[in-house]
């Protein structure tokens, strides 16, 4: 179950995380060894296991600036199916769009990963639960959740490394907003803002913590994000399993600083590693793929020389 | 033979007609996968939902003269009676205690029907309590004192939210509007008229600059936003008491031009079904379609095939009259 139990551990009784920084400068690229070879620094047991990929989708995008690139969505299923997972499947709840249909046609994530009907769940439109949440750091207290997330062995977030317009820049840990789906609460899901965008960050991922998560850092967006913004390659895939871990080194990358970002800094307390000292770099250094990326004028103090530096 | 049999046998689907593929697939599709309970989920087997449910029931609407469908349309008007909370509301499923959008879609499934006049009036009544939390003199010194606008809009004006407690957004407002356009003039109250104007002012207010509609955003951080075919559609359906208008003459053109590129089977069939309205015709809609199914089988989405049976279906048929969208013909 992606759902999270047991207790939320502090962070200085957390383990030191770990996190892959493999380079990748274009979706052209055989990006399924590159995967499956930063995949095996993790001790993963996947034997038998339905594995959930839950990329960023957005909205229809001919550009491929938006949304998580279909070629990193293959080399991910790939490579947990080598690894030993029973199943890989793609689900997605776009937060605008409503013809999910169409973003994934316009993909071409039907070239990718072949027939999709028995492999794309719609996350909007799936089965509901009712969940209370962990925390209550937003004054949510329940959501209505997919059947399909909350029934995975385990649960991937695949974002795109992107800034973001209301909270600086969208990860991993944002990129769960798509799990809540739209048939309950529309599109956009906007009880989640109303609820305050970082707190309801923090409270979905208390309640399912995704068990891995990869960033599609090959072309990213840098701007106005996570819509409107500009593509800025950085030529990366980041990956570990530790969401937050994850997040704050892809802000690192983009030249950002994790601490100065709301819900980064708050997921760290409890969610998962932040500070770079409790995060194990495997492949690259930080130093050496970084990347600075444009944020808005409003967001201007979330950059400065960071610890990666 | 299944009408998923019949469609992948036929050699000449590239060219079929609308109709055919209306009567061969959406129609059968939709009655085939009623749930027992006499609701449809969003998929076969999936529980029944109140916003699939009333686009089903819009959809059969239409068809009357067809026994099953006529059966299928009771006991969904049935399954839908049962859903509606204590206070005139609709969730968005069973069991859950909240009312949200899906008031204005079952009010107005209800209303197309011609069934149960009571459930309508208080779904009605629950709609015209409904504020959204934007916009209120609380909200606004609140705004004022943060002293920047990120959004441009004019958050006095008021439609519908999806959720209680939450903004005004363009689509439900635009559902709203079309239930409420549905009424009879007895029916609708001097609340009705206040608010009807107000949403329709608020639909204006955040159409994109160059036409068109996304969600409710037109202008963030002073950079326009893009239109989307599915906010479009909704919306101008909404506004068609006013087909000669500027902003909608402009949302039209935009909106035809990106029929014609339309990816998915919603996108082309909510185009479809509101250009139609306006007159205006997707020239390769059966074809398209065809190829789109070929592609995903619409994921076997049961609202996606009820908007599908509203496009192909014929116009009068689909609009009971002049009354329901209120556009000239």
């Amino acid at each position: 179950m992606s759902l999270a139990q047991g207790r939320l551990v502090p962070s200085f009784e957390r383990p030191a995380s770990s996190v892959a920084i493999v380079r990748a400068e274009r979706y052209e690229q055989n990006l399924g060894q590159v995967m499956f070879e930063a995949l095996r620094e993790f001790d993963l047991h996947l034997d038998g296991k339905h594995v959930l990929l839950k990329p960023n989708f957005v909205e229809p995008d001919p550009g491929g600036v938006i949304n998580t690139h279909p070629a990193v969505i293959q080399a991910a299923r790939e490579s947990f199916l080598r690894l030993g997972a029973a199943s890989v499947r793609v689900a997605e709840g776009p937060g605008h769009e409503r013809d999910t249909e169409a973003i994934v046609e316009t993909l071409r994530l039907r070239d990718y990963l072949g027939a999709l009907p028995d492999l794309f769940v719609d996350l909007n439109l799936d089965e509901v639960h009712r969940v209370p949440l962990r925390t209550h750091a937003s004054r949510l207290r329940e959501l209505y959740l997919p059947q399909t997330v909350l029934a995975a062995d385990f649960l991937v977030s695949m974002p795109k490394l992107k800034t973001h317009h209301w909270v600086g820049a969208t990860l991993s840990l944002k990129n769960m907003f798509g799990i809540v789906p739209g048939c309950c609460y529309g599109w956009p899901k906007n009880i989640l803002h109303w609820a305050g965008i970082p707190a309801a960050i923090l409270d979905i991922n208390s309640t399912v913590r995704a068990d891995f998560a990869i960033v599609d850092g090959i072309v990213g967006m840098e701007g106005n994000g996570p819509i409107q913004g500009s593509p800025r390659a950085s030529g990366v895939l980041i990956l570990g399993d530790d969401p937050v871990a994850v997040d704050s080194t892809a802000a690192r990358v983009m030249g950002l600083v994790p601490e100065r970002i709301g819900y980064l800094a708050k997921a760290g307390t409890l969610l998962g590693n932040l500070q770079q000292e409790k995060i194990r770099q495997i492949g690259e250094s930080i130093a050496s793929v970084k990347t600075p990326f444009a944020v808005l004028p409003s967001f201007a103090k979330l950059r400065g020389p960071s610890v990666g530096d | 033979m299944s009408s998923e049999e019949n469609l992948r046998r036929d050699p000449h689907l590239g060219a079929t007609s609308p109709t055919c593929f209306d009567d061969i697939w959406c129609r059968h599709f939709l009655l085939t996968h009623q749930n027992a309970d006499g609701g449809w989920g969003y998929h076969p087997g999936a529980s029944s939902g109140v916003e699939v449910t009333s686009w089903a029931l819009i959809a059969l609407g239409s068809h009357a003269e067809d026994a099953s469908a006529r059966e299928a349309s009771e006991r969904g008007r049935d399954w839908l009676l049962k859903a509606q909370l204590a206070d005139g509301s609709w969730p968005a499923f069973p069991g859950q205690t909240e009312g949200c959008w899906t008031t204005s879609l079952a009010s107005r499934a209800l209303q197309v029907l011609g069934a149960a006049p009571e459930a309508v009036v208080r779904g009605r009544d629950w709609l015209l309590r409904a504020w959204p939390a934007e916009g209120g003199i609380w909200w606004r010194l609140v705004r004022r004192w943060r002293g920047h606008e990120v959004v441009r809009q004019d958050s006095s004006l008021r439609g519908w939210s999806w959720t209680p407690h939450t903004a005004s957004w363009v689509e439900p407002t635009a559902h709203a509007l079309l239930f409420l356009n549905t009424l009879p003039p007895e029916l609708l109250s001097p609340l009705a008229e206040k608010r009807r104007l107000l949403a329709e002012r608020m639909l204006y207010d955040r159409m994109c600059p160059g036409g068109g509609w996304n969600s409710g955003n037109p202008l963030v951080y002073g950079v326009a936003g893009l239109p989307r075919i599915g906010p479009t559609s909704w919306a101008l359906l909404a506004l068609a008491r006013f087909p000669e208008r500027p902003e909608i003459q402009l949302s039209l053109d935009w909106l035809e031009r990106a029929a014609r590129n339309a990816r998915g089977p919603a996108s082309l069939a909510v185009a479809s079904y509101c250009l139609a309205t306006y007159g205006r015709r997707v020239e390769t809609l059966g074809r398209n379609l065809a190829e789109l199914y070929r592609h995903n089988r619409f994921f076997d989405n049961l609202l996606t095939m009820a908007w599908i049976a509203l496009a192909l279906g014929d116009a009068e048929q689909r609009s009971g009259g002049t009354q329901e969208e209120g556009v000239p013909r």
